[in-house]
């Protein structure tokens, strides 16, 4: 007899197929278009001002989400091995390995791998590897590496930090005028950042809604459905996208319909997917009415836009992303969502790739548990290498745990 | 004439006294430093950027944090990270490091940026541990304004530990040490291909170990016995060394038993730490002159002048020592050394330069680095 599902699919996810084809569509043809139309295209860190890219009718490409597609079409280990071969370590993020990988052997790449940059966008607010990856790729593909430098922030937000990002966001404006051949139009980066400030809008809209009880939405729903707000942050396409996601979610939350049947647990996310496992992992929870009503790593593009001229507003807002903020705000971050979401405990993955986001977990997990009273679990893994995946001891904790709170 | 040997002798022997000195503080890595040096208040960093003439501004003595020989493995970081970080953490939370006045951590890797938060919640030193975040790009624009600012803020936190923020004269007088101090490192670094692999990289580390005035004195009465010392290292395969931290000369030996000669190192704990192109800074503001030398110091691969400076860098030092073969050292899970290993090899290969890329777990070399290292220099 077929096992019972417990999981209620998002109508939006069609068309969420849609905007991601003809995305990589556009991009993978770039090649008959981009030329003509005199649209470069660059390949850039998640945590880069894209904005000021669009600007200048850049079109983005995101390796980070490659990276993702590799996990989740469980073909990343076999692309790290080829990096592997050529000499990087094991030890490095399994996005930039699989990245990288994919460009020594497109044939064994989803969509035949990226098409070639034109110029390379990275910005150090989400660790410190980019710029290495970046620099890799720099010497491939001997094109031009543009770097925004951000500082950590070990205490609040400083005005020099600031001052400091946008100086060289002048000067970026300043290179991409003679890469691109176009001039910099403030008011054409003052629309992408309206448009940017609609979709991150409506993002926090969507996951606000899952506040309810049942919560609407599942973490893989987050993780899927955040596609558009990371490759296409600044533009209609996803604008329209999350209108229609908003729409859905709001609709769910009105009819009482929660994302998981029968929601006895509300959980807390931290970290990246564990993409090659997305579903599998989560359904050992939603099968025991366990979801997860919210999580850090999509709500780091759920952070508003900072005030200022579009310059300034670019600085601090790429500044202050979460990854690059200390860890007592990590933790606050961490209490805030378990009370806002009422959430009964929270499972935190501790992701070999991904050390600015992982080392100091543990610490956070005992401070929130300290102040929240809920338990939280430890899982190690990797995003997108499913070679270090230990499914047996990692489901014998998951069950542990769920028992735990089921008491 | 007599007079001229006895004095001669006198100065020989207080020389090998000093650097018996060195070698031990080398050994002990700042250890005993509360029974040998009573009246000094140490102030603990471990990264190459950090700025020691703000630390000896304020009166401390900066003393470089390296792991226990013996590694303990702290519950608040996961397995995949440094051995330097989860040493380091051990020690900490052991109260290894309770005499310090405070800690600093200059912004480097993502390891070292999480270590700083965990030091603070998890070490018990909340309101001692300092932070500094120099620039990663170290010639973008606002860069040198930006790092200007957060020296100036770390002067004011340091003041905040001593009760006074360090003057002008306090930095300058700092500032003079450092460079006495990094000018008698240069020279030892000249020495290198003339003297036995493991004694520079030794003497350079005990400068990072105990106090600086100290260690100033005593190079100056052991450089003389070193010059009479130099030996033209024969056939020797001579060699590039560049890495991370080592907290001890282990490597080094291993070079020199197997019939190698260290002739360039780009150590975080050798000579990079010194290195001070300018020997007087055109500028009169003493945190300007820490700024300049940041910027020119051989970038580690946490910062970067362009991307290919630092591989540029280590091809043209391992031509200028005319070193055969280089030794890239990766200790295990330190991603930036493991990025650069990957160009570097590949550069200096094609200059002619014999590569291997060599992961330790710590400092400490076994029997496979032997077979690997033999294997390497016979290749030579």
């Amino acid at each position: 007899m077929a096992e019972q599902r417990r999981y209620r699919p998002l109508a939006s996810t069609r068309q969420l197929e849609k905007t991601m084809t003809r995305y990589y569509a556009l991009t993978r043809y770039h090649r008959l278009w981009g030329r003509p139309l005199r649209r470069p295209l660059a390949w850039v860190t998640s945590g880069a001002p894209v904005e000021l890219l669009l600007a200048f009718n850049i079109h983005p490409v995101y390796p980070e989400n490659y990276g993702a597609i590799c996990g989740t079409r469980k073909v990343s280990a076999k692309l790290c091995k080829v990096a592997e071969a050529a000499g990087y370590s094991q030890d490095l993020c399994s996005y930039a390995r699989s990245h990288i990988g994919s460009i020594m052997r497109p044939d064994l790449a989803p969509m035949g791998g990226l098409p070639r940059p034109d110029l390379l966008v990275a910005c150090n607010n989400i660790c410190g590897t980019v710029l290495k990856w970046y620099e890799a790729l720099a010497r491939i593909f001997n094109v031009p590496l543009l770097v925004l430098d951000t500082p950590y922030l070990p205490g609040e937000v400083t005005g020099h930090a600031v001052g400091y990002v946008h100086e060289q966001l002048k000067e970026m404006a300043a290179d991409l005028e003679k890469i691109t051949g176009r001039r910099f139009d403030a008011r054409g980066l003052e629309k992408r950042l309206l448009l940017s400030k609609e979709t991150i809008s409506l993002w926090r809209e969507i996951r606000e809604f899952c506040r309810a009880e049942p919560s609407p939405l599942n973490a893989p729903d987050l993780f899927i459905h955040m596609a558009p707000i990371v490759v296409l942050r600044g533009t209609k396409q996803s604008l329209k996208y999350y209108r229609q996601l908003r729409d859905e979610v709001k609709h769910r939350v009105d009819q009482g319909l929660g994302a998981v049947e029968n929601e006895k647990i509300r959980l807390v996310w931290d970290n990246i997917a564990i993409w090659y496992r997305l579903f599998a992992f989560f359904k050992d929870f939603s099968q025991r009415g366990a979801c997860f009503v919210t999580d850090t790593y999509s709500g780091g593009w759920a952070v508003e836009l900072s005030p200022g001229d579009p310059l300034e507003s670019l600085a601090s807002t790429y500044t202050e992303i979460f990854l690059n903020r200390s860890l007592e705000f990590r933790a606050r971050q961490m209490i805030d969502l378990i009370k806002d979401f009422n959430a009964h405990g929270f499972v935190m993955h501790s992701n070999r790739s991904c050390k600015p986001y992982s080392l100091v977990q543990e610490v956070i997990r005992r401070q929130v548990m300290r102040e929240t009273g809920v338990p939280g679990l430890m899982v190690e893994a990797d995003m997108a290498d499913s070679r270090v995946f230990a499914n047996e001891p990692v489901k014998n904790r998951v069950q542990a745990f769920i028992e735990t709170l089921e008491a | 004439m007599l007079q001229q040997v006895k004095n001669k002798n006198l100065n020989d022997s207080i020389g090998e006294e000093k650097l018996e000195l060195l070698l031990e503080e080398a050994s002990l890595n700042g250890s005993r430093r509360r029974e040998r040096y009573p009246d000094s208040r140490f102030f603990g960093y471990f990264c190459s950027y950090w700025p020691e003439e703000i630390v000896l501004a304020a009166g401390y003595e900066p003393l470089r944090l390296f792991p226990a020989p013996i590694q303990a493995v702290p519950a608040s970081l996961p397995a995949y990270c440094c051995s330097l970080a989860r040493g380091c953490l051990s020690r900490a939370e052991k109260g290894d490091y309770a005499d310090l006045a405070g800690t600093g951590f200059a912004h480097t890797c993502d390891t070292m940026q999480c270590l700083g938060g965990i030091w603070q919640a998890v070490a018990g030193h909340v309101d001692n541990t300092l932070q500094c975040v120099p620039p990663v790009l170290l010639e973008a624009p606002g860069a040198r304004r930006y790092y200007l600012t957060e020296l100036q803020n770390l002067l004011s936190k340091i003041g905040r530990l001593t009760g006074r923020e360090p003057g002008k004269i306090d930095l300058i007088r700092a500032l003079d040490l450092c460079r006495q101090i990094r000018r008698q490192a240069a020279e030892l670094d000249k020495m290198r291909p003339y003297l036995p692999s493991p004694l520079v990289p030794a003497l350079l580390r005990a400068g990072q170990v105990m106090p600086g005035t100290e260690f100033s004195a005593a190079l100056e009465r052991v450089i003389p016995v070193l010059k009479e010392r130099m030996a033209e290292p024969g056939d020797r395969c001579r060699v590039l060394v560049t890495g991370a931290v080592l907290e001890n000369d282990s490597l080094f030996k291993m070079v020199e038993d197997l019939g190698g000669r260290v002739v360039a190192d780009d150590m975080c704990t050798g000579y990079r730490h010194y290195y001070d192109q300018l020997s007087q800074p055109d500028t009169p503001d003493p945190l300007e002159a820490i700024v300049q030398r940041a910027a020119n110091m051989p970038p580690c691969p946490c910062r970067s002048r362009g991307h290919d400076y630092r591989i540029n860098y280590l091809e043209q030092l391992a031509l200028e020592k005319n070193a055969a073969g280089a030794v890239l050292v990766i200790r295990k899970y330190c991603e930036p050394h493991a990025w650069d290993a990957v160009p570097a090899a590949e550069q200096l290969r094609k200059s002619g330069i014999r590569t291997m890329v060599l992961e330790l777990e710590g400092a400490d070399v076994g029997g496979q680095e032997r077979t690997r290292l033999q294997a390497f220099l016979e290749s030579i």
